[in-house]
């Protein structure tokens, strides 16, 4: 003890979300009727009203033109103007060259055999002209980076909007719910916002009623009936039964919205994830409802010898406890669960009260065919990929790049395919963790929940719609680097580029090399899809989705 | 299912090329001229290969359905190689000499495509993964151990008998990749050379030096198998440079042929 450093415990608002928010900033907002209708006294001493505004939500102003949050991006945030009119660009939406998308141009036959005498022999090689588009971005930092909307008479004209007005909430259902923003919001006229990060819009629901209700019911409206119409159990029980079983359910959160930080924590203190998950139902304790899991992934254990085992995990749409639940109700008594149900990071349940079951759904479906803790009978060894595969949290990955290290004859064919087809320079390591005979080599895995779009500045890193693929506009990222400090999993990188005469670009400012964020995109505009796959000469390569493959083997066995 | 339709279009490939050039032969045609040019194509398909690896951005088909292929059509080339000739060893010398690097393009691709089947998974059994360029560095790396363990046991222990043992035998095991035949043969020289080595010191050592010769030893355990993966991935690689110049001497060699052939005897 006497060598230690003595220093303060770091607090969760040692970096608040808006730094210049000021003491003013706190009292303006406390008068106005949004805030002031929240009882300031429910909120507990460590977790303060006041602590939350200064600490949790920032004074954002927008220019006309300006982008608030796009369709399909990732956001942590939710929005609540405090001063102007924001308009919400209904169905269709807008084109994603309006919203400074990257759009995959499949390259021709042409275009792609000119690559063999294009291709530089300097690897990150730049059009740096493609950095000019005036107005697309007004970057001065990475915080204050946004994208504008060019010539908004014609959006108004071509596009159905609505308006959005001051007092107006909106992007709580995304923050929360780990989901993809539903429209775009751009400012009309200049406009003052409210942004409330995650954290705090989450303490505003818990501790106050009347914002738990305004966001509750927004998703009761928006999103909850066909939700519960889609999942298998209730598909059948009719329209009136869904209504109450939607009237009775509740909201809950377990784990940390950016669970890739305490992930990556965990990681290197040599932890394991089971001991560090938080708890969402506990083997041995009786249920009082059936839980769905609505986004992001749970873990379900059983006790086994001096340890934990893991038998399964669950998705979105997967249920938990209606095993247990349904016997009960069938046998008229009560029955403890028989499995622990812990949160892979982030998880977003719903609890469907035992209650409401018995009454208007029980009778109208089948006996249940297998229960979860039937997965115990299994061998040990049959679980062990899945055991890994949880461990490691590959479980998020559509399209991990697994390699059979008996087959593969380390020629690297793949990583020089990758280079030809990026810039000269790899877009992945072939190097990775390794279980038996296989290797997830550090290539994207196209994340289920792809953290890595969270916090860009710029959404330059977003989510092709309907490819699922993962990709980077090279145009608008700005080298700030959150991506890749997001990836759980190490797999994006930062280049420093250079220009077409081969020079190597720095900031004028800063005198620092610039950089781009580089990452696998399953070679989204080349002919033929992933050069890395066609290239193994000894089919030792592929793309997977490791639910596929997981739910395959549990199916199997 | 892939390499068993590649493998019957191969047979039927040479079946009709037998048949025709048994037709030729009754019908009093010279067939050499015709296999001669069915083999040349062969072969020049078979070096397209190393071609298809270099374009990788251009849709040309899986590589592994055209080393399906290669397979295929290197078999199909030595046969029909027994069938241009009449024979296993042609008579003229320069005939020889084209013989000569068929089979050693032929017996180098059988011995590269059975290295390639055995290797991998030896690799694997060896618990840890290196990238090829990056062996050098973690040699250095085990060895920059290696030598401050030594150092640490100089200074803690007071006594010269390991870190002189290190200087004699270790300091030359942990400089470069060491057993390479052996490791090629598949045999573990090196894990016997450690042992052989920890347990001729040992019984000079203090109990303070003891876990330092354990130590030594775990780092040389590894080093091992680093050695192994530098043997299997040289020899996974190096085992090309001898077949695509070979290949491309036999096509050289072919080309003169063919023109001496159409210039002289037909």
């Amino acid at each position: 003890m006497a060598d230690a450093t003595l220093m303060a415990r770091p607090q969760r608002w040692d970096e608040p979300f808006g730094p210049e928010m000021t003491d003013a900033d706190v009292q303006m907002l406390l008068e106005r009727p949004e805030i002031s209708a929240i009882e300031a006294k429910r909120f507990p001493t460590q977790v303060p009203l006041t602590g939350i505004l200064k600490n949790d939500t920032r004074i954002v102003t927008y220019k006309s033109g300006e982008i608030v949050v796009r369709e399909n991006d990732y956001g942590n945030s939710a929005f609540l103007i405090l001063s102007g009119i924001l308009r919400v660009v209904l169905a269709p939406g807008l084109p994603k060259e309006k919203l400074g998308r990257h759009i995959p141009n499949k390259k021709n036959f042409l275009e792609s055999l000119s690559q063999l005498w294009t291709n530089r022999s300097i690897p990150e090689v730049r059009d740096t002209r493609l950095y000019e588009q005036k107005g697309l971005l007004r970057a001065e930092d990475a915080q204050n980076t946004r994208v504008m909307l060019q010539d908004i008479p014609v959006v108004l004209d071509t596009q159905k909007t609505a308006e959005l007005g001051e007092g107006q909430l909106f992007g709580e259902l995304a923050a929360l719910g780990r989901i993809p923003r539903s429209a775009t919001v751009f400012a009309e006229h200049d406009a003052t916002c409210l942004e409330i990060r995650w954290q705090g819009l989450r303490e505003l629901r818990k501790f106050d009623e009347g914002w738990r209700r305004r966001i509750d019911e927004k998703y009761r409206e928006n999103a909850l009936k066909v939700h519960l119409s889609e999942t298998p159990i209730l598909s059948g029980i009719g329209a009136e039964a869904v209504e109450q079983v939607a009237d009775h359910t509740l909201f809950e959160t377990y784990g940390t919205f950016d669970w890739n930080i305490s992930y990556q924590k965990m990681r290197r203190q040599g932890k394991t994830g089971i001991s560090e998950e938080p708890v969402i139902a506990k083997e041995g304790d009786y249920p009082d409802g059936l839980l769905l899991v609505r986004a992001g992934f749970a873990r379900v254990s059983v006790h086994h010898g001096q340890g934990v085992r893991t038998l399964t995990y669950l998705g979105k749409g997967d249920s938990f406890g209606l095993d247990e639940l349904y016997v009960g109700w069938k046998e008229k008594r009560s029955m403890p669960l028989q499995t622990t149900l812990t949160a892979l990071g982030y998880v977003d349940v719903l609890r469907l009260p035992s209650k409401i079951l018995e009454q208007h759904v029980f009778s109208k479906i089948d006996p249940p065919k297998r229960s979860l803790i039937d997965l115990a009978d299994r061998a040990l060894s049959e679980d062990a990929l899945l055991e890994w595969a949880v461990e490691e949290r590959f479980v998020n990955a559509t399209q991990a790049m697994l390699i059979d290290l008996d087959k593969c004859t380390r020629c690297d064919d793949c990583v020089r395919a990758c280079a030809s087809t990026h810039d000269g320079n790899p877009r992945f390591i072939r190097h990775g963790h390794t279980f038996d005979h296989w290797m997830v080599t550090n290539a994207c895995l196209h994340c289920v929940d792809p953290v890595c779009l969270i916090g860009c500045p710029t959404g330059a890193i977003n989510r092709n719609i309907d490819s699922g693929t993962v990709v980077i506009n090279d145009n608008t990222c700005i080298g700030c680097g959150a991506c890749a400090n997001s990836c759980p999993y190490d797999n994006i990188r930062m280049v420093d580029i250079r220009n077409l005469s081969g020079k190597a670009l720095v900031d004028d400012h800063t005198q620092k090399p610039l950089q781009k964020a580089t990452k696998c995109d399953l070679c989204v505009d080349q002919l033929g899809g992933p050069a890395c796959v066609r290239a193994c000469p000894h089919d030792a390569l592929k793309r997977i989705d490791f639910q596929t493959v997981m739910r395959q083997t549990s199916k199997g066995s | 299912m892939r390499a068993w339709i590649i493998g019957f279009v191969a047979v039927l490939f040479y079946a009709v090329t037998h048949a025709l050039h048994r037709g030729m032969t009754q019908d009093l045609v010279r067939p050499g001229v015709f296999t001669g040019w069915v083999l040349f194509s062969v072969i020049m398909f078979l070096a397209l290969f190393n071609i298809r690896k270099k374009m990788p951005m251009i849709p040309l088909g899986s590589a592994h359905t055209w080393l399906l292929l290669h397979v295929a059509g290197g078999l199909l080339a030595f046969s029909l190689f027994v069938l241009h000739t009449g024979s296993f060893w042609p008579t003229g010398a320069y005939e020889q000499v084209l013989a000569f690097l068929l089979y050693l393009i032929t017996l180098s691709g059988i011995a590269g495509y059975i290295l390639q089947r055995i290797y991998p998974a030896r690799l694997t059994e060896t618990d840890l993964e290196v990238i090829y360029e990056r062996i050098p560095a973690e040699i250095a790396s085990i060895r920059e151990k290696a030598e401050q363990l030594i150092l640490e046991c100089a200074e803690k222990t007071t006594s010269d008998t390991l870190p002189k043992n290190y200087l004699n035998d270790w300091r030359w095991y942990f400089k470069k990749p060491r057993f390479f035949l052996s490791h090629a043969m598949g045999r573990n020289r090196g894990h016997f050379w450690i042992r052989n080595h920890g347990e001729t010191v040992r019984r000079y050592l203090s109990q303070a030096e003891v876990p330092y010769l354990n130590e030594l030893t775990s780092l040389a355990k590894i080093k091992n198998r680093i050695d192994f993966h530098y043997t299997a991935q040289s020899i996974m690689k190096g085992w090309l440079f001898f077949h695509i110049p070979v290949t491309a001497a036999l096509m050289v060699f072919g080309a003169w042929h063919i023109i001496v052939i159409h210039v002289y005897a037909v």
